[in-house]
């Protein structure tokens, strides 16, 4: 294994693995049939959904419950922007900007409350959202919802819809995790982890908290409204339902067992959220959501840090076959030894 | 005015189940650090307890009394076994842990009851009574005094028994009590038994007027939560003045703010929550915490 | 009559060992220093009797092999720890503290008795009956932290710097009252203290930790009569 992790990082391999994926992203929605190709496209739009949910959830975080309700919204916007005959792009940005602009107003008012705030006001995002959204019908089609079909092939490129609605999805998505996987690993994916760790040390190192949680949530929810374009490109069609309270934890459960704070984990949990229900769907239907709950919570008590963090876990247990202890806290169980408070004690006091 | 004091006094009555739960969430809190997102579902589990005792013909208030004791244990077990390994830890993994346990016991309801709207008896006769002209809902006025005996009988634990004292010192200062010998573990279990307890019967007095579904006490949830943050963690009588507060604007605005109407009344507690967050963001009653590093 | 013996104690946190063989006894009614500068392993040989640290080697009170115990078991053992740091019961009362520190009894008058002597061995406490805990000053709360643990009736104190963060004078009183605390009630004590001074108007015999094992051990006459023990810790 430590010879296969040698050989992987040496940045030759990397360029070649890349231009592997590039070519397949290229060559198999051309040969794969349909129902792969649409599978594949709904992935990706949901491996979005996840990104932005890590965004401010897996990197900064703070749990929101409020995702899905993003996406809902980009999906109305784009059915709307359709319907309305405007143009495409410019539907496209707003898709991403209306979300964004709730989900900056929405934080600038629930960071302020710090510690689980943020968990508390998303929760009612998605409760909110459903009767809202039967209730504008002006805009939304109330309980019907919306339907747009603009993602046919174009005749020029000789592509069945599902190939060009995937490379759409894969052109957009793949924009989105680039963009992404670049703030994460910059100056401000290191502003978001240390508010994550510990909101006082943050504070005195002279990053603010509350602006680094609005600003996550914010592009959280932008990225959540481009998943809801892509959704409609793929999908065609939205109601209410898109933001259901269901959805909501089904999504944020992707993501955790995906793989928190993990670029690869949102394609992970992407597929999670599409491939699962169809899977347990498959066992017993009527179990659903028993068997949800149960892998999600063998998830965080086995496998934390996702289905992405598998290889790691391999190596660790194979270097403890070696003689190299684990890391474990020693400390009793029952009680806590004495420590500085930590964020959790600071989070307690501040909702 | 009959249809204020009327809309009033509803209000109250769903005011104080919201009580009750976002009582349940607080003493969660205080006790284990952590908020537990599954403490609606947990009453909705208790309510449909006490349906199949219904079933097998125990007559209703035994029913709702042996599905709080059911409650008790199961809330003591789940702290035991499930919640112990994240408490005093990150409370964001702990929430989602919850969040597991909510899709958890939302499911095994659907799937041993179904997901069908069951009927559940009220405690109380359907008649009403005429108040300054207005007509009340005994109903209304029995949920809304059964919850208050209820908050008064837990006061009462805490303040004047040795249990109490034992569950804040553990709540306060585990290793310092546990030093003067409490059994921390014991009493963190006592502590989310009690909890759910209180759910369980917030869920008995919901459940016939919004009949029994797994996801009954959602919407219940997200308006206790609403009451936390209004009232602050810190603040018990804060957080249940929030809850009555919530229910009765709610009612009101539901019938005189025709936008808002009857659907949209769920989002009047986060209107209430914007406001008084540009004002002081501690929450109404909550005390300024010294965040130390 | 030994009453807690300390054999080659160790001590881990997580993969860093603090203690690597400590060794000490105390007495039935005796008073035992351990001293040494921050980072020996002192606070952390309380936390292995106590039970919040996990520890190897032997730890016998009173004939009964007490290594591994849960604290709130080592508690009803006797054995009253009063931790760095205070241990102050934030939300409660002066006095919901003390009944707090008599949780394991069950004799209503003794206990009412016993917080009367509390008061009378600190005075400041008295005035401040009906203040929560968290409203007193650090002297006070040391002295609370003292007398949570008298409440409990214990056969041995383990005392973890009780001089930290308090004036000099608040200090001296605090020790005073312990001393008086100990001839009137008989209760064998552990001091742990960085000043040596203090905790030498207190205890008949000591040992000097140094990275986690004994160092040096004797009465405190002897100890204080080493050139060592006067330049590192008495000033000179």
């Amino acid at each position: 294994m430590a010879a296969a992790t040698d050989f992987l990082s040496k940045p030759w391999v990397r360029w070649v693995a890349i231009a592997l994926v590039v070519i397949a992203l290229i060559v198999l929605p051309l040969i794969l049939p349909a129902f792969a190709n649409q599978t594949l496209a709904r992935i990706g739009v949901f491996a979005v959904a996840v990104l932005g949910l890590n965004v401010v959830m897996g990197y900064t975080g703070q749990v929101s419950l409020g995702q899905i309700f993003f996406v809902g919204v980009g999906a109305y916007v784009t059915a709307y922007g359709v319907q309305q005959g405007w143009n495409i792009a410019l539907v496209l940005i707003l898709a991403a900007l209306i979300p964004g602009v709730i989900g900056l107003l929405i934080s600038l008012a629930a960071a302020r409350l710090g510690g689980l705030a943020i968990a508390m006001v998303t929760i009612a995002l998605p409760i909110i959202g459903v009767p809202l959204a039967k209730r504008l019908s002006e805009f939304t089609g109330g309980s019907q919802g919306l339907s747009a079909r603009f993602s046919a092939a174009p005749e020029w490129t000789g592509l069945y819809d599902d190939q060009w609605q995937l490379y759409i999805v894969i052109a957009i998505a793949g924009v989105v995790f680039l963009l992404t996987r670049n703030l994460v690993r910059g100056k401000y994916g290191r502003a978001f982890a240390i508010v994550k760790g510990n909101e006082a040390v943050a504070s005195s190192m002279g990053i603010s908290p509350y602006r680094y949680k609005v600003l996550a949530f914010t592009i959280a929810s932008l990225i959540g409204g481009v998943s809801g374009f892509l959704y409609m490109v793929v999908v065609q069609y939205t109601s209410p339902e898109t933001m259901s309270f269901g959805h909501s934890i089904t999504l944020l459960a992707s993501m955790v067992i995906g793989g928190a704070g993990s670029i690869l984990g949102s394609l992970l949990g992407g597929a999670y959220y599409v491939l699962a229900p169809q899977l347990t769907n498959a066992i017993d239907s009527s179990l659903t959501a028993v068997l949800q709950g149960v892998i999600l919570l063998v998830i965080l008590f086995v496998l934390p840090g996702g289905l992405v963090s598998l290889p790691r876990l391999w190596r660790r247990r194979k270097s403890e076959h070696r003689g190299m202890p684990a890391l474990d806290a020693t400390a009793s169980v029952t009680v806590p030894t004495p420590h500085p408070p930590t964020q959790s004690e600071e989070k307690r006091q501040d909702t | 005015m009959g249809t204020f004091i009327q809309l009033v006094i509803d209000g109250l009555s769903a005011g104080s189940i919201y009580a009750a739960l976002a009582l349940a969430i607080v003493l969660v809190n205080q006790a284990t650090g952590l908020i537990n997102f599954a403490q609606g579902g947990m009453a909705v589990l208790a309510a449909y307890f006490a349906y199949t005792f219904l079933q097998w013909g125990v007559p209703l208030i035994l029913a709702i009394l042996l599905s709080v004791l059911v409650s008790f244990v199961l809330g003591a077990v789940i702290e035991r076994f499930l919640m112990r390994r994240f408490e005093r830890g990150d409370p964001d993994t702990a929430v989602v842990v919850t969040i597991g346990l909510l899709t958890l016991i939302t499911g095994l309801c659907g799937w041993i009851w179904s997901f069908n709207n069951l009927q559940f008896p009220s405690l109380f006769p359907v008649q009403t009574v005429n108040i300054l002209g207005a007509v009340v809902s005994i109903r209304s006025i029995g949920t809304t005094l059964v919850i208050v005996g209820i908050m008064l009988l837990l006061q009462l634990l805490f303040l004047g028994t040795k249990l109490g004292l034992a569950l804040r010192a553990v709540a306060v200062n585990p290793q310092s009590a546990s030093f003067s010998g409490l059994p921390v573990g014991r009493l963190l279990m006592v502590g989310w038994g009690l909890a759910a307890g209180l759910g369980a019967v917030a869920g008995a007095l919901i459940a016939p007027s919004l009949t029994l579904t797994p996801g009954m006490m959602d919407s219940a949830l997200v308006y206790a939560l609403a009451a936390v943050i209004l009232g602050g963690l810190s603040s018990p009588i804060g957080v249940v003045i929030a809850a009555w507060m919530i229910g009765v604007l709610e009612n009101l605005a539901a019938v005189y703010v025709p936008f808002i109407g009857y659907d949209l009344k769920i989002a009047v507690p986060f209107i209430l929550i914007f406001i008084v967050l540009i004002v002081r963001p501690q929450g109404l009653f909550g005390r300024k915490e010294v965040v130390r590093v | 009559m030994t009453l807690l013996e300390l054999t080659e104690v160790t001590a881990f946190y997580g993969p860093v060992q603090v203690l690597e063989g400590v060794s000490l006894s105390v007495p039935e009614g005796g008073a035992v220093g351990i001293l040494g500068a921050n980072g020996a392993g002192k606070t952390t040989t309380l936390r292995a009797i106590s039970g919040t640290v996990r520890a190897g080697g032997k730890i016998v009170f009173d004939g009964t092999d007490i290594r591994g115990m849960r604290p709130d078991k080592v508690a009803a053992l006797g054995i009253a720890h009063v931790p760095e740091g205070r241990g102050t019961l934030a939300g409660l009362t002066v006095r919901e503290n003390l009944k707090v520190g008599a949780y394991l009894r069950k004799d209503r008058k003794g206990i009412d008795a016993d917080i009367e002597y509390c008061l009378d061995l600190f005075p400041n406490l008295r005035e401040r009956i009906k203040s929560h805990g968290s409203a007193l000053s650090g002297g006070e709360q040391q002295m609370l932290a003292v007398a949570r643990a008298v409440m409990a009736k214990p056969r041995l104190m383990l005392l973890d710097e009780a001089s930290l963060g308090l004036a000099p004078s608040t200090a001296k009183n605090v020790y005073q009252a312990i001393g008086r605390l100990r001839k009137e009630s008989g209760i064998a004590m552990l001091v742990v203290e960085q000043n040596a001074n203090l905790a030498f108007t207190l205890v008949d015999t000591a040992t000097v930790l140094e990275t986690g094992r004994n160092a040096l051990t004797g009465t405190s006459a002897e100890l204080k009569g080493m050139d060592e023990i006067r330049r590192a810790y008495l000033g000179g």
